[in-house]
C-alpha cells in the first residue's frame, strides 16, 4: 500500500507541475484532471472511498468538463476548427494519457489484490454511511454554513456576471463572462 | 441538539433567516428601501436575541460552536457595525444606477461568517466562517463593477485564496500532531507532544490569519483593496472582518497558549513591531485618504497585538475594548469619506478635503473627531483604548512592544493632523463651487451616533469595561 501511495503522489505532483507550466489552457486542464484523479486515488488508498468517488465525480468530472466547455465556447470563431485539430495532436494528449494509464494500472492492481485492502495501522476505512452520519450528526451546523456559503457564491456570480445593460442602454459585449466562483 | 441549543443559536439563525427573507423579497419585488428596512430589522432582531442566548449560559453547541459571553459580545459588535454599514451603503448607493439589493444580502452573509468565527471552537467552523466572510467580501468589494472595483476584488480573491490554503496547511499539520480539530482538546494534547510539526502548524495558521488581518509582512493587498472598494464596503472590511478574525485568533491562541511556544511568541512580537512601524511610516507618504486609513488600520492591528501577546485577564479586556473603540471610529471615518460630496466620484484624495470645514462644518467636525480618536487624543475612545493596551503591555513587561506602540502613535499624529489641517484651510477660490449635495438625514444621524459613542467611551468608559469584564472573559 505504501508503494501505491507514493506512485499516485508522484503522479499528482508531476501532473500539477505540468498544469502550471503549460501555456495552453486546455493542455493545462488535461493535466489538472489527471492531478485530481491522482488525488482521488490517494483518498481511496488512505481508506476514504467516498471522498475518492466525490473527488472523481465532482472535480475531475463535472467542474473540469464545465471549464473545458467554457474555454471551447469562448474559442468559437473561424479558426476554432484549426485550433481543435492542433489540440488533438498526439503530442498534446500523450503526456496526460500516460499519467492516467499509470493511475489506471494502479487502480486495477489494488482491485485485483483484494479491493478493500487492509487499512494501515491506526486508520480505518470510512464508508459513505459513516460520512453521512457524521455530516448530519455532529457536523450539521457545518452543512448549513456550507449551504450559506454556496448562496453567497451564487448571488455573487449572478451579480458580477449580469449584463450591465439590463436596466439601461444595452451595449453588446459589456457583460462580463465571470463564472470564477462556482 | 436540544431546545437550549437552538436558543443559544438564535442570533445566528435570525441572521440567516433574514438573508433568506431578502432573497425571497427581491425575487418578488425589487425595492432598495424595502431591502434596507428588512436588513435593519433583521440585524435588530438578531441583536435582541443576544440576551436570550446569554441567558442560557455558556454552551457548547455541537462540537463546532461555543456560544459564551465572549462570542455573544463580539457578535453584538459585529451586528452593530453591520447596521451602520448598511445605512452608509444606502446613502452611498441611492443615487447610483443598477441593482443594489444584493449588496445587503452579501453584507448579512459576511456578518454571519464573522459571527460564526467569533463563536467557533473547531477548525471546521473556523474554515466555514472564514470562507463565508471572505467570499462575500470579494463580491462586495467588486460590487459597483467599475474597473478599479473589479481589480480590487480580484486582488482580494487571489490573496484570500492563498492565505486560506496556507491556513488549511497549518490546520493539517496541527491535526496530524494532535488528532483533534477542537481548540479545547488541542491544548491538552499540545503540552504532551509539542513537536516541530505542531509549531509549524501554528506558524502557518498565524500566517493565514495574518493575511486576513493585514499584519505587516502580509499587508500588500490592503491599500489597493481599501482604495478600490466602495467606501461603505471598505468600512466593513476594516471593521467587521477584522473583528471576526481577531476574535477567533484571540480565542484560539489563548486556548492553545502562545507563551510556552517561544518561537511563536517571537514571531508575533516581530510582526507586531513591524506592523506598528511600517503601517505608520507608509501612511506618511500617501495622498489618498483611503490609503492613509488603510495603512493606519495596519498599525492599529499591530497595537492590538501588544495586548494579544500580554497575558492575563486584562489583556482580553484591553483587546475587546480597543476593538470596539476602533470599530466605532473607523466606521465613522469611512462614513465621512463616503458622504463627502465630490463631483460624481468618491472624495478620496487629500486635496478633496481642502476647506471641507467651510462647506460642510458638521461633516468636517465629525471627521476631525474620528481622526483624533484614531490618533488617541484624550477625551476620545481611542485614548482609553490605547491606555488599556499600554497597561496590558506594561503589566507583562513587554517593553520593546510598548516602546514601538508609543513611537508608532507619535508618527501617526503627523498624518492624522495633516488631514485635519487640510480640512480647516480656506478653499482655493474656484473649487468652492462644488455642489453642496444635501446630506441625507439617515447618514448624518449615524455619524452623530458614532460621534456620541466615541465621546461616551472616551469620557465614561466604565460601563463598557464592566460589561466586557463580566461577559467577555475567556474560560
Amino acid at each position: 500500500m505504501d508503494v501505491t501511495f507514493y506512485i499516485s503522489a508522484a503522479v499528482a505532483v508531476v501532473a500539477t507541475l505540468a498544469v502550471i507550466t503549460r501555456y495552453n489552457a486546455v493542455h493545462a486542464l488535461l493535466y489538472l484532471i489527471v492531478s485530481l484523479l491522482a488525488v482521488s486515488l490517494i483518498f481511496f488508498i488512505l481508506g476514504a472511498p467516498f471522498a475518492a468517488a466525490l473527488e472523481a465525480i465532482i472535480y475531475a468530472g463535472a467542474i473540469m468538463v464545465l471549464f473545458i466547455f467554457v474555454i471551447m465556447i469562448l474559442n468559437l470563431g473561424p479558426q476554432a476548427a484549426r485550433v481543435e485539430r492542433i489540440w488533438l495532436k498526439p503530442r498534446t494528449w500523450l503526456g496526460p494519457a500516460a499519467l492516467a494509464l499509470i493511475l489506471a494500472g494502479e487502480l486495477i492492481y489494488i482491485l485485483i489484490s483484494g479491493g478493500e485492502q487492509e487499512p494501515k495501522a491506526g486508520t480505518a476505512v470510512v464508508g459513505a454511511n459513516e460520512v453521512g452520519i457524521a455530516l448530519f450528526g455532529p457536523y450539521l451546523l457545518g452543512v448549513e454554513l456550507a449551504s450559506l456559503l454556496l448562496l453567497a457564491g451564487l448571488v455573487g456570480a449572478y451579480h458580477l456576471g449580469r449584463r450591465s445593460g439590463s436596466e439601461g442602454s444595452d451595449s453588446p459585449g459589456s457583460g462580463r463572462p465571470n463564472g470564477e466562483k462556482v | 441538539m436540544s431546545g437550549q441549543d437552538f436558543i443559544s443559536l438564535l442570533p445566528l439563525t435570525v441572521l440567516a433567516a433574514t438573508v433568506v427573507l431578502i432573497m425571497l423579497a427581491v425575487s418578488v419585488y425589487r425595492s432598495h428601501i424595502l431591502v434596507l428596512l428588512i436588513t435593519l430589522a433583521g440585524l435588530t432582531a438578531a441583536a435582541a436575541m443576544l440576551p436570550l442566548a446569554a441567558g442560557s449560559g455558556p454552551r457548547r453547541v455541537t462540537s463546532l460552536l461555543v456560544v459564551d459571553g465572549y462570542a455573544l459580545f463580539y457578535t453584538g459588535v459585529i451586528l452593530a457595525a453591520t447596521f451602520v454599514v448598511a445605512v452608509f451603503s444606502f446613502v452611498y448607493l441611492r443615487k447610483q444606477q443598477g441593482q443594489q439589493e444584493e449588496l445587503y444580502l452579501l453584507l448579512l452573509l459576511a456578518a454571519l461568517g464573522a459571527a460564526v468565527m467569533a463563536a467557533s471552537s473547531h477548525f471546521a467552523s473556523l474554515f466555514l466562517g472564514l470562507e463565508l466572510l471572505s467570499s462575500s467580501l470579494f463580491i462586495l468589494i467588486a460590487y459597483p463593477r467599475g474597473r478599479l472595483n473589479i481589480e480590487a476584488g480580484v486582488k482580494y480573491l487571489i490573496l484570500a485564496s492563498v492565505s486560506t490554503s496556507v491556513l488549511l496547511f497549518g490546520m493539517a499539520f496541527i491535526y496530524d500532531q494532535t488528532g483533534t480539530m477542537q481548540f479545547s482538546r488541542m491544548a491538552a494534547l499540545a503540552d504532551a507532544n509539542a513537536g516541530v510539526l505542531f509549531t509549524t502548524g501554528l506558524g502557518l495558521l498565524a500566517v493565514g490569519l495574518g493575511f486576513k488581518l493585514a499584519l505587516v509582512p502580509f499587508h500588500m493587498w490592503t491599500a489597493d483593496v481599501y482604495q478600490g472598494a466602495p467606501a461603505p464596503v471598505t468600512a466593513f472590511v476594516a471593521t467587521v472582518s477584522k473583528v471576526g478574525v481577531f476574535a477567533l485568533a484571540l480565542r484560539f491562541f489563548s486556548q492553545v497558549g502562545i507563551r510556552p511556544q517561544a518561537h511563536l511568541f517571537l514571531m508575533f512580537a516581530l510582526i507586531a513591531i513591524a506592523s506598528m512601524l511600517a503601517g505608520n511610516l507608509l501612511a506618511l507618504t500617501q495622498d489618498n485618504v483611503k490609503r492613509i486609513l488603510a495603512y493606519s488600520s495596519i498599525a492599529h492591528l499591530g497595537y492590538l497585538l501588544v495586548a494579544f501577546l500580554a497575558s492575563g485577564p486584562l489583556a482580553i479586556t484591553a483587546v475587546t475594548f480597543y476593538l470596539s473603540a476602533y470599530t466605532a471610529t473607523t466606521l465613522g471615518a469611512f462614513g465621512v469619506v463616503g458622504m463627502t460630496p465630490c463631483r460624481g466620484r468618491e472624495a478620496d484624495a487629500v486635496e478633496d478635503y481642502r476647506g471641507l470645514f467651510w462647506r460642510r462644518p458638521w461633516l468636517a467636525a465629525i471627521f476631525a473627531a474620528m481622526l483624533f480618536s484614531l490618533a488617541g487624543i484624550p477625551l476620545t475612545a481611542g485614548f482609553i483604548g490605547k491606555f488599556y493596551l499600554l497597561d496590558a503591555g506594561v503589566g507583562s513587561s513587554l517593553w520593546l512592544l510598548v516602546f514601538s506602540l508609543v513611537a508608532g502613535s507619535g508618527i501617526s499624529l503627523y498624518y492624522y493632523l495633516r488631514l485635519v489641517v487640510v480640512m480647516y484651510m480656506r478653499p482655493r477660490g474656484a473649487s468652492s463651487g462644488e455642489a453642496t449635495a444635501s446630506c441625507p438625514w439617515a447618514g448624518s444621524l449615524m455619524l452623530t451616533a458614532l460621534l456620541a459613542v466615541i465621546f461616551w467611551l472616551g469620557v465614561y468608559p466604565a460601563p463598557l469595561i464592566d460589561m466586557i469584564q463580566k461577559t467577555a472573559a475567556l474560560k
